[in-house]
């Protein structure tokens, strides 16, 4: 625990095992979703995990075209 | 006498007063108008003023079920914006903070189209002093594109009252159909108030470069007016839903890469007028019902992200990631209060954002639109991304940036802690927020799918965000400029046109020259006749060719005259 705190931080570590309670919510309770994708087990936390990724990626690769100088618009 | 007044219009001639009054009665006053304004919602629903102009009849103030949430959360929103802006001693903003939401709200109550431009207009006019005040050049050049925009939009919708006046004899302001002219021209109209996508560069173009009061009064009133509209004139119009979809989707990669902390609220708030949109687009009541508590819960969240944005800007003097970071210890209440902004605004369960969003998606879950409502769940992780960790994280926490600064002004600190409050108080209590809604419906947000669905979606993103945070795969954030819709207008058809204006320019020249050159010869030609027939023994002068040439051109007419007529 304690060196996953120096290696991970404080908050970092806090919102580690608060993933892991919430996985563990869903195994004491039944969850089901507005669609039936959904209620396959920890689909929430996959799509979100996932998604978070995608969007980085994305973003990341669309600053080489449109990403500018500050003061482009000036010139 | 005051029944008969819209709400919103004692706002907007009260206004008038502000520049004489001294500071602090200044803000008090305006508080009373704005308690005025609100009396008239006590009124109950119907119609309960009208004018008659030239045998056309003009409904200035009516209310309904739709109306009263959104002139309730327009008067809150007011308020706010007096508070957070005491601390500003010059007149300027007040007048136009106070006419801007004052106009918004009678439009809110307009019962025709020709009223409701009125009001639509006004809106765009007295708002946008609030662009002007930050005067630099760039938010001149900025105020001008904005002003350009909103009245553009004000003519689609006099150019769609004036045709559906003229086909159905009555300007109405009700549901209406797309497939007519008349309906496209007002769903046009609207959807560029509404930043509809390609239409919706005005907004990250204007709004960052506003003042740090004028932000927040801007975030709350305009696009969300379009909202109301939106659900009043196209409930249930299903391509709302495709471009709804879409206006959640595409802002998400734009917001990640931007540097200025204000232009990502606004990425943000374009993402969350799309999930107002997708909702109205599905027309259900549960589905309107969450379209318009999205609207009331997002003036509140946002309002809160962008007025603590504000301080930072007012403190630090500027907004951009890559220069913040560290605030927290000097600036810890705007820190807390834009964390629950942050949380409110990524639907974690006792916020406000949830009990809204909520109903949001289950229409689309009722509806069997799977596909649109993955796209919107996506979304929400991308609103986590965007709004919830990176307005905070780079604004408050981050790396050190060597700042040093104090907190914000009380008043400012005043107004966060009481939207922060509204955000949670709607979190805890939803029946009590849900009441006000336009439909009466039994929801319950809080059940065990719901609330663990949304833990994991929002734990498991923030994670994601750490990792590539603590693993270093996160790039810095740069100064830069983020092109948008609005590149079309301020690069391409300028880069376009200038070309071509100038090869007009060109040929028209050319022409000229030659017709100098022609009327040159045919000088030289007579001239050379006279001297040789020695009509005159002297040189011929200027004035002679002169009255040769102007009788030749008569010659001319004549000839034409005789030939045509």
């Amino acid at each position: 625990m304690k060196y996953l705190i120096e290696k991970f931080g404080k908050i970092n570590t806090s919102v580690l095992f608060l993933c892991i309670i919430f996985l563990i919510l869903e195994l004491i309770g039944h969850r089901h979703g507005e669609t039936s994708i959904e209620d396959i087990l920890f689909f929430p936390a996959f799509f979100g995990y996932v998604s978070c990724i995608v969007i980085f990626k994305i973003g990341v690769s669309l600053r080489s075209f449109l990403m500018k100088d500050e003061d482009y618009y000036d010139k | 006498m005051i029944s008969s007044f819209p709400p919103g219009l004692i706002m907007m001639i009260g206004a008038l007063l502000i520049p004489f009054l001294p500071h602090i009665i200044r803000q008090i006053y305006m508080m009373v108008l704005i308690l005025v304004s609100a009396y008239a919602l006590t009124l109950g629903f119907g119609i309960h003023s009208k004018i008659n102009v030239m045998d056309i009849e003009f409904i200035i103030f009516q209310s309904d079920t739709l109306t009263l949430p959104f002139a309730i959360i327009f008067h809150i929103a007011a308020i706010l914006n007096v508070i957070y802006g005491a601390h500003e001693k010059h007149w300027n903003q007040h007048v136009a903070i106070m006419s801007y939401s004052g106009a918004a709200i009678a439009a809110v109550h307009a019962g025709d189209l020709f009223t409701l431009f009125i009001w639509w207009e006004a809106t765009a006019f007295t708002s946008v002093f609030l662009i002007l005040v930050s005067k630099t050049e760039r938010s001149y050049k900025s105020a001008f594109r904005y002003i350009l925009i909103q009245v553009g939009s004000g003519m689609f919708l006099l150019a769609g009252a004036i045709l559906l006046m003229s086909e159905t004899g009555s300007a109405e302001f009700k549901n209406f159909d797309i497939d007519s002219l008349y309906g496209q021209l007002i769903f046009i109209a609207f959807g560029i108030k509404a930043a509809f996508p390609l239409l919706n560069g005005w907004l990250q173009d204007s709004y960052p470069e506003a003042s740090e009061i004028g932000t927040v009064a801007l975030s709350t009133f305009t696009t969300k007016l379009a909202i109301f509209c939106f659900a009043k004139s196209f409930a249930g119009t299903e391509i709302l839903i495709i471009i709804g979809a879409i206006m959640t989707f595409y802002p998400i990669f734009f917001a990640v890469i931007e540097n200025d902390l204000r232009r990502v609220l606004t990425y943000s708030l374009n993402n969350q007028l799309g999930f107002m949109i997708v909702a109205i687009g599905i027309g259900t009541e549960l589905a309107i019902n969450g379209a318009v508590a999205h609207a009331f819960a997002h003036i509140l969240y946002k309002g809160l992200l962008f007025m603590g944005m504000g301080a930072v800007l007012y403190r630090v003097g500027t907004c951009k990631a890559s220069e913040l970071g560290g605030l927290f210890k000097f600036m810890p209440i705007t820190a807390i209060c834009t964390i629950i902004g942050a949380i409110s605004i990524s639907a974690f369960p006792l916020f406000s954002g949830f009990v809204a969003k909520s109903l949001i998606m289950s229409a689309l879950g009722k509806e069997g639109l799977v596909f649109v409502y993955f796209m919107l769940l996506f979304a929400s992780a991308g609103v986590l991304h965007h709004s919830g960790i990176k307005i905070p994280f780079f604004a408050f926490f981050a790396h050190e940036s060597g700042i040093k600064t104090k907190e914000a002004p009380l008043n400012m600190i005043i107004a966060m802690i009481t939207a922060s409050t509204l955000c949670i108080l709607i979190g805890v209590f939803p029946s009590y927020f849900y009441e006000i809604l336009p439909y009466q419906i039994q929801y319950q947000p809080y059940d065990f799918s719901h609330v663990v669905g949304q833990l994991q979606l929002l734990t498991f993103a923030a994670f994601a965000f750490i990792c590539l945070w603590h693993f270093k795969i996160y790039p810095p954030e740069l100064n830069s400029t983020v092109l948008n819709s609005d590149w079309i207008y301020r690069k391409m058809i300028p880069g376009v046109l200038l070309p071509l204006l100038n090869l007009i320019n060109n040929i028209n020249k050319k022409i000229e020259q030659l017709i100098g050159f022609m009327f040159m010869n045919i000088r030289k030609f007579f001239a050379n006749i006279m001297k040789k027939n020695k009509v005159f023994d002297r040189e011929v002068g200027q004035d002679t060719l002169i009255v040769i040439q102007l009788f030749i051109i008569l010659l001319i007419f004549i000839f034409v005259w005789k030939i045509y007529l």
